[in-house]
């Protein structure tokens, strides 16, 4: 049996491997004939049929056979590329998704007949020679010679086949690289120098033409060729390799030898080929264990651990902040002597440690967005496809990276985004046609920083939102009546989208549109971490939705007020002003209190009574903290105002779960507790009522 | 606890005192004992949470076990303790008078709770340990917290999460 480590590894490559193939396959749409893509997807599908057929997964195994066997057809140019074998290779795609699931224990036994023999009517239906079912068994030399264009390619002896062979089995991938070196190049040593160095930072070389010393001492003439064992792609060592000035080309090509299966039927065959050479095969062993260590550099860490790490840290924190209050009072005591200023001195190095140290756990914690953003190339086509539409599907900035958490939340909003662009915003290809554009529609999916906060922008050339339009549905839907709705600017009017179950499309719902993710949940779950969304729309010119989040929700900005003797927190972007009024200033309508501010009624709420605190004071001059969330907003009174804090988020745990009108606690300087208040849900209490006010 | 030699089987237990009543609770669920420190107070909680404090960076909340017993609530003084304990899965703070010791027990000297003791009161006693001249109730920590309870708390938050 194997054990859990080695399913995971096999997991982990399995759903690398996915991607490749998925990836590939939304490549191969555009590019039928692209033969780098091709061998991409063969090989991916190659590799996970060995190590499926190892495990012993035997359905997996057959699969990626087929799926191997049609590629192979495919860049040997027997077989051409149609729409309907992509569509069949996107099922098997997904077929092996489920059996990825199958495997983890996350869903239930898969049948893979239907797909294999869809397959294979493709294999065998195009093929000029069906009466071949299996791979045509050639020599490894033989098969990489095939693939092979101009260039005559180093050959691959027996040492290096096996430790290929064993590479393979760990994961690592042999490429032939040549190297063509500018020819007026002064000192080509160096140059080969260079090259040698920065393949031995990704990986191994095991063989080079002519020889090492030869190359190193320039002894070659314009091009020298090298076998390299890495774990980088085809793509990551070309781009390594043009980068060093001087080298005008580099051909990365990946060395394939047939099944891995193969070895281990015949290992006793191989021992007898080592005999010329028996010392360096030793060394390229024990090599390439040293770079796998080398390679493997991260660890798989289990959040909480990471947590709990975040909490030492905020301790950290406190004691810190306690330090440098005892210092404050000895300086007021002592004045400022030597061991005040020693204190001080500490208390700033310590505050500067916990600070990195916050900074790195915090990092720990962020993954890319790839993570998520891989997953939506493939939804945009298949949703393009379902209606009708052209979509070229532009993804940039997958390398940002997010708090994992921030990651779990936007995934659907983005979704959702991602779905009204294609449903709503682009055109069919005729539409846009006649408008003068482009057949394709262009969506973008973009990531990037902006100071602290990340931004994700999900932007279309489509037709844009219409603000009268959506004034109309406002006003139909009941939403405004038309005279508020003819005063509302149009920015105004656009945001009424944002409005819970607001939908401009009623008299032809797609199977797409009413999953049941308005703009207003969308709103609703970013609003929930701390980020906010924008919309800018031009008409006929297409809309671009944009998400600003924080770089993690572990921390946040809080307005600190106290209520009795307690101290609360208010998020510090849902408070949008502080004011001060008297009783006079509180009007009220039926039996509730409101206050005008600038011309607005906003619904007023105590605290102290909501919060039934006994202590609270209550004076004819109060402190009014405004808070908003979405387009309502509520004003609360307060006992006094601390100021500003950063705090960092506790849950109140699962004994006292959610506790209504609190979203969490925080720890203060002096070790005691301060409740989170949870604004959204005060908001969505009290501002119930303001509609009545406005309408009223 | 399923072992046949059962007469040199001992169990060790912290003992408490809570309304001049003496309770023991199994030594292996105590996290740890602290002094009274200024407890934070959740609004809108239910009754017998007394409030949360700050365990080195965690928050735990607290109940009041004189209160949640119907005793009553006691007074806090110089002896007051708070003590830590893992209860199904969770740690949570119990305010007792004070902590007497730790003290083995021979598991042979413990009885059922006797009849008498019925209904509410009796779910959250494991037995209670007759020592010479001393009588101990011990708890079943993992029933301090009682099925409504956990029902009524869970009504609350999904209250809250509606609301």
């Amino acid at each position: 049996m194997f054990s859990d480590l080695e399913i995971g590894v096999f997991i982990d490559e399995l759903e690398e491997k996915i991607q490749v193939i998925n990836d590939g396959l939304l490549a191969l749409e555009r590019d039928e004939s692209n033969p780098d893509i091709i061998q991409e997807i063969f090989r991916a599908a190659h590799t996970v049929k060995g190590s499926s057929g190892i495990m012993g997964y035997q359905n997996m195994a057959s699969l990626t056979h087929e799926m191997e066997n049609l590629f192979d057809k495919i860049r040997h140019g027997e077989i051409h590329v149609t729409s309907e074998m992509i569509n069949v290779l996107f099922e098997a795609l997904d077929t092996l998704k489920a059996l990825k699931e199958e495997v983890t224990g996350e869903g239930p036994a898969v049948d893979t007949s239907v797909v294999v023999e869809k397959i294979k009517a493709f294999v065998t239906g195009g093929d000029a020679a069906p009466e071949i079912p299996e791979p045509p068994k050639e020599n490894p030399v033989a098969s990489v010679k095939a693939a092979a264009t101009v260039r005559q390619w180093l050959e691959i002896g027996d040492v290096e086949e096996n430790v290929i062979r064993e590479a393979e089995l760990r994961g690592f991938q042999c490429y032939r690289i040549a190297i063509d070196i500018d020819r007026d190049c002064q000192m080509k040593n160096v140059r080969a120098f260079l090259v040698f160095e920065t393949l031995q930072q990704v990986g191994e070389i095991i063989k080079s033409e002519p020889s090492a010393e030869d190359i190193q001492e320039g002894k070659y003439d314009i091009s020298f060729q090298v076998l390299l064992i890495t774990k980088e792609d085809q793509d990551q060592i070309k781009n390594l390799m043009v980068t060093i000035s001087e080298v005008t080309e580099a051909e990365v090509q990946p060395v394939l030898l047939n099944s891995i299966e193969a070895v281990i039927e015949q290992p006793k065959a191989q021992t007898t080929t080592t005999i010329n050479r028996p010392v360096e095969q030793e060394n390229n062993a024990v090599k390439l264990e040293t770079t796998e260590r080398k390679t493997v550099k991260t660890v798989r860490v289990d959040v909480t651990k990471l947590d709990n790490l975040m909490n030492l840290v905020g301790e950290l924190v406190i004691d810190r902040t306690r330090l440098n209050r005892f210092a404050e009072i000895f300086e007021s005591r002592f004045g400022s002597d030597e061991m005040v200023e020693a204190i001080n001195e500490i208390s700033n190095h310590l505050g500067q440690v916990t600070g990195d140290l916050q900074e790195q756990i915090m990092k720990a914690r962020m993954l890319p967005v790839a993570q998520l953003f891989n997953r939506f190339p493939r939804m945009v086509r298949d949703t393009a496809q379902k209606l009708g539409k052209e979509i070229d599907f532009v993804v940039e900035g997958k390398e940002t990276e997010l708090d994992r958490n921030v990651i779990e939340v936007i995934g659907d909003p983005i979704i959702h985004l991602i779905r009204n662009s294609i449903d709503h915003g682009i055109e069919l290809p005729a539409e846009r046609q006649a408008a003068g554009k482009n057949r394709v529609g262009t969506l973008l999916l973009k990531a990037s920083y902006a100071e602290s906060h990340i931004v994700i922008t999900v932007k279309d050339d489509g037709r844009g939102m219409d603000a009268n339009k959506i004034r109309n549905k406002a006003v139909e839907m009941g939403f405004v009546d038309r005279e508020t709705a003819d005063r509302m600017s149009d920015r105004d009017a656009l945001q009424l989208i944002f409005k819970a179950g607001f939908s401009t499309k009623n008299n032809e719902v797609s199977d797409l549109s009413g999953r049941g993710v308005g703009m207003d949940v969308v709103n609703t779950a970013i609003e929930q971490i701390n980020g906010t969304v924008e919309l800018d729309t031009k008409l006929g010119a297409g809309t671009t939705i944009t998400i600003r989040l924080p770089l993690t929700l572990a921390i946040i900005r809080a307005l600190m007020v106290t209520l009795g003797n307690q101290v609360y927190a208010f998020p510090l972007t849902n408070v949008s002003e502080t004011i001060r009024i008297t009783d006079q200033e509180i009007r009220r309508i039926g039996n509730n209190e409101v206050i005008v501010v600038r011309d607005k009624i906003l619904p007023l709420a105590r605290m102290g009574r909501l919060f039934n605190c006994a202590e609270c004071e209550e004076s004819s001059k109060m402190y009014v903290v405004i808070l908003g969330s979405g387009d309502k907003k509520i004003a609360v009174v307060v006992d006094k105002l601390l100021g500003e804090q950063e705090i960092v988020i506790k849950s109140l745990g699962d004994y006292l779960g959610q506790v209504q009108g609190l979203s969490g606690a925080c720890i203060l300087g002096d070790g005691k507790v301060a409740l989170i208040v949870d604004v959204r849900g005060l908001v969505k209490d009290l501002g119930a009522e303001e509609v009545a006010y406005a309408a009223g | 606890m399923t072992n046949f030699n059962q007469s040199n089987q001992e169990e060790q237990i912290v003992v408490f005192q809570l309304m001049e009543q003496v309770y023991g609770v199994d030594i292996n669920s105590v996290y740890e004992i602290i002094r009274m420190e200024s407890i934070t107070k959740i609004p809108r909680a239910p009754q017998f949470v007394e409030g949360v404090i700050n365990l080195r960076g965690r928050i735990i909340p607290v109940i009041d076990l004189g209160n949640r017993f119907g005793l009553g609530q006691n007074e806090r003084t110089q002896n007051s303790r708070i003590i830590i304990v893992e209860v199904s899965g969770q740690t949570i703070g119990i305010i007792v008078d004070s902590v007497q010791e730790v003290l083995r027990i021979p598991v042979n000297s413990i009885e059922p709770p006797p009849p008498v003791v019925n209904g509410i009161d009796a779910a959250y006693i494991r037995g209670i340990a007759i020592l010479e001249e001393r009588l101990i109730i011990l708890l079943d920590q993992n029933r301090i917290l009682l099925d409504e309870e956990k029902d009524q708390l869970l009504q609350a938050n999904m209250g809250a999460a509606q609301a």
